[in-house]
């Protein structure tokens, strides 16, 4: 996890810390032997993402959404070094290419706190469904990020919909799922040259109608709600055991066991060092979630056993516990207007983002869809409305950090992205036009100050190996 | 004017249904019917390129009665501001199982199909066979919670289609208005097929097989006589059969939900062979025979979000679909692709127009076409003299998602805007206050 940083601090240090961790990565890439002792949560298969070098670039007339609440009109950006290194009249620089973004808008890169790109790629298969591990209500020992398939062709039409970073997390079948993993979308060979240096890992859990209909159809545990609790309450029992057993061994020096005299480690778990890292927080968890008084019982849970719970995920009931979930600090990551499907998604109202904005909480607009993640913007764009329409006082600089800093924020990387900030990755979209209008485009993608994606240039449009030679995708491409 | 609206203007309605005057008669017994001068607005009539600025709607007896600049009040009248404001005809999906389903993973809520899965848990169902006999009207439920919620946002009519079930051939779907009650205008609206894998698992899991079906069924169906036919195995039932002779007689067209390229043609084969007027739904890869599509004069109901290449049938899904097939001169309807969110209809049609179709073309693909494929009657989907009067008046441009509807007006009634989201709303809007949850 980054060090929180200000948006101040200067390049040199944000490189350097970029620097040191991609020097972290590779060190470990290159360790021949697996580590002896029981490691701590998020040490192995580390991140090989290296951002792409790109020349400067100065975009100019645009008007900025920036993720920090701010419009600002007309206002210079140059990216130099896939930083942000200024905003406004001190964007200046003679040597660098300028970009005339008169009438187009600038956000952040578009951030999806819920996406399943990879892990259930298209087209939908049984040979690529590798999103739910239906075989436990306890999967914490995997990790999604062994399902990503780096060749989905849906990461591109995400691309084009400004998204720059991801959360790929595992399916709610089971009460803990597994390991999310946060992703750049980036094309790339392999899933750790997608993966976001430093972000933490999560643990994806989940309450409510999926596990106790899942396993509970099997005659298994859980079959009830109360079945769900009970086997939320018995891992992290075994977990606090885990982790106190490594925590006593490490302390007495013991760490790899090899002194009998002396406490023992624990024999290596990976469902329970996955419990651990959360209990430890190195890994946040986010909570599959849709009833108020359900999330009620997460978070005495959390108290119970002593962790935070990151976010709740899918939350259409959030509205009514919204002053809870700010005292909490707990984020809500939700949809505009889904609902229906199961009776546990039957208490949607539109306004559900706008209330907990409004209650102080942190508000966050997910898509948990390959067809929504396209067009997060439009999703903001309708939660905005349903706050106006009832009179609330939103605007689009309030609107766009519910796809963007918010996210961050909930993904541990806001130090890193989600706001157009100097020293943050040059992560930026460049739309056509306000981006809370239905026809509204994003024109250019940038990452880490790359131009991964132009509209108007097919060359800077990526492709999937999937995509190649099939005839009928025709001029889909 | 293409096969489909010949027949619909030629006819008075589909042969021997008595279903529809029951229908009609209902309607007209419930309505009190109220005299509405709406003014001020801009006003999208579908009869006229551009629109009519600060014009004045006058509305009796359900219907529209003028449109136009400086038109006269008459006495008795109720004046409605629109000033700055925009007024369409109410808004139509041409596919949706609307009033047959109120919770998708609940089997008891559920009517959309005739099918052995059960929906809730409860493993294989026997077998029923029912398939193109099968009509959805039986089981619309006028108390759907999903028809408040999707009115308020200018949702008016749906057609509602049975999904498929366990023949190619699915059955009779309907005409809903979302109105509180009465819901069903127009009952055998149009027969609904479906070609792909998953239908193809009920013919032996191969496509040609399916559409050999579909020919066969059909050509027994002009033979069949009722006392003189004997039922083969994994032949139709004559319910089926009489029930296919009916729809072929009657001219109500066969919508076909298909994706790839080579079954659409040939769903336009069967249809050109059988002489039924074809509505292709789904198409994802529609595009690539728009011409042939133009020119039998096949309309195609497009989900223009359905981009992704989700199976191997629509590997050719792409984001400008309609705006391809409206080029070459399709007729194009959308669909939500959804029954919870039908609302989403017109984020639909905004988004392709972002990808190049013209704004007037994606307003008439959720008015007047759908209207007029599904021979919803004279004006029906527009704002001209004698059209039912749904209209919907908006806050701005209703493709906006920043917009939305202020009132919605169905046969000449202004129609509640209240749902259970919006009440659910008021319950929690605020977190202070004195009462209980339970009492606000």
């Amino acid at each position: 996890m980054l060090p929180p940083r200000n948006a101040g601090r200067s390049l040199a240090v944000s490189l350097t810390l970029l620097m040191s961790l991609c020097q972290t990565v590779a060190s470990q890439a290159a360790e021949a032997t697996p580590p002896a002792t029981v490691p701590k949560a998020g040490q192995p298969y580390g991140s090989t993402y290296a951002p792409l070098a790109s020349a400067p670039v100065l975009i100019t007339g645009a008007t900025l959404l920036t993720g920090t609440g701010e419009r600002l009109e007309n206002t210079p950006v140059l990216v130099a070094e896939g930083r942000i290194q200024a905003i406004g009249a001190e964007a200046q620089s003679a040597d660098v290419r300028i970009i005339d973004a008169t009438g187009m808008w600038l956000t952040p890169g578009i951030i999806d706190v819920h996406s399943h790109l990879g892990d259930y790629p298209a087209p939908s298969i049984d040979s690529t469904s590798d999103g739910n591990e239906m075989t436990s209500p306890n999967t914490a020992a995997v990790w999604a990020e062994h399902s990503v398939w780096p060749q989905d062709p849906q990461f591109p039409l995400a691309l084009a919909g400004g998204v720059t970073t991801m959360q790929i997390l595992p399916g709610s079948a089971n009460l803990f799922g597994g390991r999310g993993v946060t992703l750049k979308n980036v094309p790339a060979r392999t899933v750790q040259a997608m993966k976001f240096p430093g972000a933490p890992q999560s643990l994806k859990m989940a309450c409510g109608e999926n596990p106790k209909r899942v396993y509970g159809s099997r005659n298994q545990a859980p079959s009830t709600r109360m079945g769900n609790i009970a086997g939320f309450r018995e891992a992290w029992i075994k977990a606090s055991a885990y982790r106190d057993k490594r925590a006593a061994a490490i302390e007495a020096g013991n760490a790899d066991g090899s002194n009998k005299d002396k406490p023992a480690p624990p024999d290596r778990d990976l469902a329970l060092d996955t419990l651990a890292g959360v209990l430890d927080g190195d890994i946040l968890v986010h909570n599959h979630c849709y009833r108020a008084d359900e999330m009620a019982w997460m978070i005495d849970i959390a108290r119970e056993f002593g962790y935070k719970i990151t976010a709740f995920h899918h939350a259409v009931e959030a509205y009514k516990i919204a002053d809870v979930l700010a005292d909490e600090g707990i984020c809500s990551a939700l949809w505009a207007d889904w609902w229906g499907s199961k009776l546990e998604m039957f208490d949607t109202v539109t306004q559900n983002v706008a209330l907990v904005e409004q209650a102080g909480a942190c508000s966050i607009v997910h898509s948990d869809s390959a067809r929504g993640i396209q067009r997060l913007n439009q999703e903001a764009a309708k939660a905005m409305a349903a706050g106006r329409r009832v009179g609330m006082s939103i605007d689009e600089a309030d609107a766009i950090g519910w796809i963007t800093s918010n996210a961050a924020q909930a993904l541990g990387i806001h130090g890193e992205t989600g706001s157009i900030e100097v020293g943050k990755a040059g992560d930026l979209v460049l739309w056509d036009r306000n981006p809370f209008s239905v026809y509204a485009r994003a024109q250019q993608v940038y990452i880490d100050g790359y131009l991964y994606y132009d509209r108007s240039d097919p060359q800077r449009q990526p492709l999937t190996d999937f995509d190649l030679g099939q005839t009928a995708r025709g001029r889909a491409l | 004017m293409n096969k489909l609206v010949r027949f619909f203007c030629a006819t008075t309605g589909p042969a021997g249904s008595a279903l529809v005057a029951v229908a009609a008669s209902a309607l007209l017994a419930s309505a009190s019917f109220a005299s509405t001068a709406i003014v001020g607005a801009t006003v999208h009539t579908l009869n006229e390129e551009a629109p009519v600025e600060n014009a004045t709607i006058l509305v009796d007896k359900g219907r529209i009665l003028a449109v136009g600049k400086d038109l006269d009040i008459p006495a008795g009248f109720e004046k409605v501001d629109a000033t700055g404001k925009v007024v369409t005809p109410g808004f139509i999906d041409s596919f949706t199982q609307l009033g047959l389903l109120e919770i998708d993973l609940e089997g008891s809520t559920v009517d959309t199909r005739v099918t052995t899965h059960s929906l809730d848990g409860g493993g294989l169902l026997e077998p029923y066979p029912l398939g193109p006999g099968f009509d959805v009207s039986y089981a619309l439920n006028p108390d759907s919670t999903l028809l408040p919620v999707n009115r308020r946002d200018g949702i008016t009519r749906a057609v509602v289609a049975p999904l498929a079930g366990n023949d190619p051939l699915a059955g009779w779907g309907a005409l809903i208005r979302l109105t509180d009650d009465n819901i069903l205008i127009q009952p055998k609206l149009a027969q609904f097929g479906y070609i792909s894998a998953e239908s193809a698992n009920f013919t032996g899991g191969s496509r040609s097989a399916l559409v050999q079906r579909l020919h066969g069924g059909l050509t027994a169906a002009l033979e069949y006589r009722p006392g003189r036919y004997q039922q083969t195995p994994g032949g139709y039932t004559p319910e089926d059969l009489a029930a296919l002779q009916r729809f072929i007689k009657s001219g109500a067209p066969l919508v076909i939900t298909v994706h790839r390229a080579n079954e659409i043609r040939q769903a336009v084969t069967l249809a050109r062979d059988f002489d039924i007027p074809l509505v292709i739904h789904g198409g994802a890869e529609a595009w690539k025979v728009a011409d042939l599509l133009a020119a039998e004069q096949v309309p195609v109901v497009v989900d223009v979000l359905n981009n992704l290449p989700i199976s191997y049938e629509q590997l050719g899904a792409r984001l400008d679909n309609a705006t391809l097939l409206h080029e070459a001169g399709v007729q194009v309807l959308f669909t939500s692709g959804d029954n919870h969110n039908v609302r989403l209809l017109r984020q639909v049609a905004g988004n392709a127009v972002a990808e190049g179709m013209p704004w007037n073309a994606a307003l008439a693909a959720i008015t007047n076409l759908p209207a007029q494929t599904f021979g919803l009657g004279e004006g029906a989907g527009t704002l001209t003299r004698g059209a039912p009067a749904d209209l919907v008046i908006w806050s701005g441009d209703p493709l906006e998602l920043t917009n939305w509807a202020e009132r919605v007006m169905i046969d000449g009634e202004w129609q509640s805007m209240e749902s259970r989201q919006t009440r659910l709303y008021e319950r929690y809007r605020s977190m202070a206050g004195d009462k209980p949850y339970g009492y606000r």
